[in-house]
């Protein structure tokens, strides 16, 4: 009887899945540029007509992320939250970007012939704009687009530790938190009047031209902070770098816990508010680009052969334990430029924030989106904070949920959704369809 | 010298914790070359567990059904209380391997440790779900007395705690190295695929394994619950991690070199809190292992490890 | 002056003494064989002078500068490429980059090369690849250049392993068993390339093989190794005819 069952479920699954890539093998020759026209014009109708669409389908307000808060509250607004959510994105989306997509293919093929900084340039700007007016509508969404690209850059710093470097790090914690607290004191102290720091030290209108030095102030203390777990792990080989990393993510945890000057556990509050969406775009887009810029090169390809062959890596004459210093302070740096940008975005911070569940969090995120693949971590990152938060309002059940998921992304992809694949920004904007390649439009979701 | 001396009572006493976790990790990390990352949450369940089973105990009333007096009635639910829940808890850690780390076997190591780390996470927040965050206060087994010696008092449950951890190590120090399971389980901890040449399954050895370490983490719990009698569901994880530090200081897969590396973390962390505050404790503790980490990288017994976490 | 000037390398593992007292010298542009019956300590041999090992005694020179106990990354850059006895290709790479992973240390457009791609680090990338490519010419496997080193069939993975030593610049290359696991359509194909890279490379050649056909009909000189000892040195008649060498290997292999 369960065999009949499990046939069954087999032969539905199949069909199911069938059916989903005959539909989007209509999608696979739209360029990313229609996607972005697609949901921008989305983006539009949900700002002038979303409120009257909402009550029309008996929605109060349009959902803010996926209407899982509003199911929950009232399961009966089921329905409804999923007719908004076709009528607003699902429809649209996929009407215009298939009506668009000779158009788009064409402008795609027609910037081709402009450097690649430009198309790059015009399709930022897009995606800037669709988040831009996409988070207007609400705060929460303001604060979940922000959080989620910070964790893109902090995703990507560890992926290059796990994942390119093949090593097991536990101290991304740590190093978000030196950067969180070095780049808050600077700014509290520097712009802030308030009774820890006393008074603003500089005039206020410096400060968000200053934020950029404070963050990478963070930064540079957080890659310092990784000479002291790197010197001891990678002098011999084996599982130490999990060990030591760890410790240190204990040490750090505790030594600010410890100093009373940076408020001990109560932590650091009060920090301007200099973390805005397109700032942190800016260094999102900065981290993606640097971090694939060095995975791609030769001294990123040497870390793939420390990983995959350590003794073959040094008779190539690649220096390995060169490769692995350079690589880990490089994450720990960007690791540190996400915990500063955190910091200005909640605005608060205490050790607390820093330890196990953080750490739980961008293990999850890493493995999820895939190991040595930009695309992965990007995709890692923003797809487990959209789940995340779409599961909060399940309250602590959303940590049963999210650990199952990841149980079993593990027993069925071990290195997780996408990984090991290259991020190739020229291919990613090209027109779609003459050659019909495997097509990277995971990223444009 | 009294203060010393009743400070070293409870260091020995806070170490046999961490031997009896330390034990259980080390243990998985020697024979299957696998962090067990819920580990600490192990031994969460099998505090909860001894606080389930001594309640429901000590509400069959034996005492007085049997006619035992209330002393000899205590010490039966005591001796009970360890056995059942050593053996349920044991099932818990085998449930542990079958679901989250047999499916991996052939998968990168790293992957499983991810998969430990959730199978934590889910004990935790299960544990918050069913039972709610408030804490629970385990039931008082035995009547506290103070002996004095040479001038430091000490209380009984000090004394018997650190007697049953140590006969527990020792015990499981016996099994491995005498009988025809430790000795399957030393080999895989070389080689992996001898193991079955020796006609012994090796699923079966690994399940072993986590059964032991969780059987221990258990009797953990248990006296744990003795000693600081509140239980609630986070207090697996700091508890976890360092025994898994102290694991590795003590060496790979060395099962008295881990317990006393246990015993080591312990005193560490009584003699700081007598000289510095009682926040500096993990920051000290955690630069120490640093520190001997640095100078000794192989742990107190450990060889070289052979392995590492790789794709 | 020798290319490369081994002398009286002693090495221990532990109390075992694994090689005694060897000498070796090679001139430029020399084939040289290194054989033995299993376990002699050939590959060893090997690690030693290339810097895996650090010899208990002894003395190794290339182009008259010491080597000894230097890094195994520093060795190879100094013009001393190898190959392994069993494969050690890198599984998640492709074809070509395993090829430019080998001209490491001659990249030279550094840290801001890596984080911002310069374009120093496009110029200097995109010759490196043409070197690849010329390299892939050279072992013939052009066509797989993009193709995953893990999908080519075992002979080519050989040849990838040798195309990747050639693209260190050696001035002098170890070959270790190059031949090993291979179908005589692939051994004759492997000793023609090896023929072509000495040829046009110009570079001295020291290898280790089983297969007596193929060290008698490419070496100059070979030496006969047996626990840990140079037992025989000559040319490849003297060693077919030394009782020595033929009483080493219990005249199995020795039948010509």
């Amino acid at each position: 009887m369960p065999k009949k069952i499990i046939s069954v479920g087999k032969k539905i699954w199949a069909t199911m899945t069938g059916w989903l890539k005959k539909f989007w093998s209509n999608f696979r020759d739209v360029p990313l540029i229609s996607w972005l026209v697609a949901f921008s014009v989305t983006v539009a109708l949900e700002i002038f007509i979303g409120q009257a669409l909402a009550r029309m389908v008996g929605l109060s307000k349009p959902p803010a992320l996926f209407g899982v808060a509003l199911v929950l509250d009232n399961p009966a607004k089921f329905l409804s939250a999923i007719i908004y959510m076709i009528l607003v994105y699902g429809l649209p989306v996929g009407v215009i970007a298939y009506l668009t997509k000779g158009v788009g293919n064409q402008i795609a093929e027609w910037l081709l012939q402009f450097p690649l900084l430009l198309t790059s340039v015009v399709h930022l700007l897009l995606i800037y704009g669709v988040m831009h007016y996409w988070t207007s509508i609400s705060d929460y969404r303001l604060l979940v687009a922000r959080l989620a690209m910070i964790s893109i850059i902090v995703t990507l710093s560890l992926n290059v530790v796990n994942g390119y470097m093949g090593e097991f790090s536990c101290s991304h914690p740590g190093f978000m938190a030196l950067g969180a607290y070095v780049s808050s004191i600077f700014t509290v102290l520097l712009f802030v009047t308030d009774n820890r720091f006393g008074d603003a030290l500089l005039p206020a209108f410096l400060g968000p031209f200053m934020f950029p030095v404070s963050l990478v102030l963070g930064g540079f203390v957080s890659a310092a902070g990784a000479l002291l777990v790197a010197i001891p792990s990678f002098r011999t080989r084996g599982d130490y770098l999990a060990i030591i990393s760890l410790a240190f993510m204990f040490i750090v945890k505790s030594l600010f816990e410890n100093l009373e000057v940076v408020g001990g556990a109560r932590g650091i509050s009060n920090q301007p508010d200099y973390a805005n969406l397109w700032t942190i775009f800016v260094w999102t887009v900065l981290a993606i680009w640097i971090i694939n810029n060095f995975v791609r090169s030769t001294m990123g390809k040497a870390l793939n052969a420390v990983r995959d062959g350590e003794l073959a890596a040094s008779a190539m004459t690649v220096n390995t334990q060169k490769t692995k210093m350079v690589a880990f302070l490089f994450a720990a740096f960007w690791a540190g430029i996400g915990g500063g940008l955190f910091a200005h975005v909640i605005r608060y911070i205490n050790p607390g924030t820093f330890g196990i569940r953080k750490l739980a969090e961008v293990l999850a995120m890493v493995y999820f989106g895939g190991l040595n693949s930009v695309t992965g971590s990007i995709v890692g990152a923003v797809g487990f904070s959209l789940i995340s938060e779409a599961l909060r309002p399940l309250d602590i059940f959303k940590w049963i949920f999210i650990p199952i998921m990841l149980i079993l992304i593990m027993i069925y992809r071990p290195t997780g959704l996408i990984a090991f694949r290259e991020f190739d920004v020229a291919q990613l904007f090209q027109p779609k369809g003459k050659k019909d390649e495997e097509g990277v439009d995971h990223a444009a979701a | 010298m009294d203060v010393f001396l009743q400070q070293l009572m409870n260091a020995l006493q806070w170490g046999s914790f961490y031997a009896l976790i330390a034990i259980g990790y080390s243990m998985v990390y020697g024979v299957l070359m696998l962090f067990n990352f819920a580990h600490g949450d192990i031994f969460m369940v099998g505090a909860y567990i001894g606080f389930f089973v001594s309640s429901g105990l000590l509400a069959l009333n034996l005492g007085s059904v049997i006619g035992l007096s209330t002393g000899v009635e205590l010490g039966l639910v005591l001796v009970l209380t360890l056995i059942i829940s050593m053996l349920l808890n044991s099932i818990v850690g085998m449930g542990v391997e079958r679901i989250g780390y047999r499916p991996l076997r052939e998968a990168p190591r790293a992957s499983a440790a991810i998969t430990g780390l959730m199978i934590g996470i889910i004990l935790e927040t299960a544990n918050l779900a069913l039972l709610g965050p408030q804490r629970r206060s385990f039931p008082e087994l035995i009547p506290t007395t103070t002996i004095t010696i040479a001038g430091a008092s000490v209380t009984n449950k000090k004394i018997l705690i650190v007697i049953v951890s140590l006969v527990l190590a020792l015990l499981v120090h016996q099994f491995v190295q005498r009988t025809k399971w430790g000795m399957a389980m030393r080999a895989m901890a070389y080689d992996y695929v001898v193991v079955p040449l020796m006609g012994i399954s090796s699923d079966r050895i690994a399940l072993m394994t986590f059964a032991i370490g969780s059987a221990l983490a258990a009797a953990a719990g248990i006296l744990f619950g003795i000693a600081y009698p509140v239980l609630d569901p986070n207090m697996g994880i700091l508890f976890g991690w360092k025994a898994f530090v102290a694991a590795i200081l003590g060496g790979r897969g060395s099962i008295l070199g881990a317990a006393l590396a246990g015993f080591l973390l312990g005193f560490i962390e009584i003699f700081v809190t007598m000289i510095f505050p009682s926040t500096m404790r993990n920051l000290i503790a955690f630069g120490i292992i640093l520190i001997i980490l640095t100078f000794r990288p192989h742990g107190f017994f450990g060889e070289p490890f052979s392995a590492q976490l790789r794709l | 002056m020798p290319l490369l000037e081994v002398s009286n390398m002693t090495h221990f593992f532990g109390g075992l003494r694994a090689v005694h007292a060897y000498n070796l010298e090679i001139e430029p542009g020399q084939i040289r064989g290194l054989i033995g019956p299993n376990g002699a300590g050939k590959t060893t041999i090997f690690n030693l002078i290339t810097g895996i090992y650090d010899p208990t005694e002894g003395e190794i020179l290339l182009e008259g500068k010491t080597i000894k106990g230097r890094e195994p990354n520093k060795i190879a850059s100094r013009g001393l490429g190898r190959t392994f006895q069993t494969l050690r290709l890198w599984r998640h790479m492709s074809v070509i980059d395993h090829i430019k992973l080998g001209r490491y240390s001659k990249l030279d457009y550094g840290l801001p090369g890596a984080f911002f791609s310069t374009p120093r680090r496009l110029r200097e990338e995109e010759k490196t690849t043409k070197i690849a490519m010329d390299l892939l010419e050279l072992v013939g496997l052009p066509e797989t250049a993009d193709q995953l080193v893990t999908n080519l069939p075992y002979g080519a993975q050989r040849r990838v392993e040798l195309a990747r030593a050639l693209a260190t610049e050696p001035k002098i290359l170890f070959l270790d068993e190059p031949t090993a696991g291979m179908n005589p359509e692939e051994l004759i194909d492997m000793m023609k390339i090896i023929r072509e890279v000495h040829q046009e490379l110009d570079l001295a050649i020291f290898l280790i093989e089983h297969r007596m056909k193929v060290v008698m009909d490419l070496c100059e000189l070979i030496q006969t190794l047996d626990f840990g000892e140079v037992i025989a040195e000559g040319t490849p008649d003297d060693i077919r005819n030394d009782p020595k060498v033929i009483d080493a290997y219990l005249g199995k292999e020795v039948s010509v």
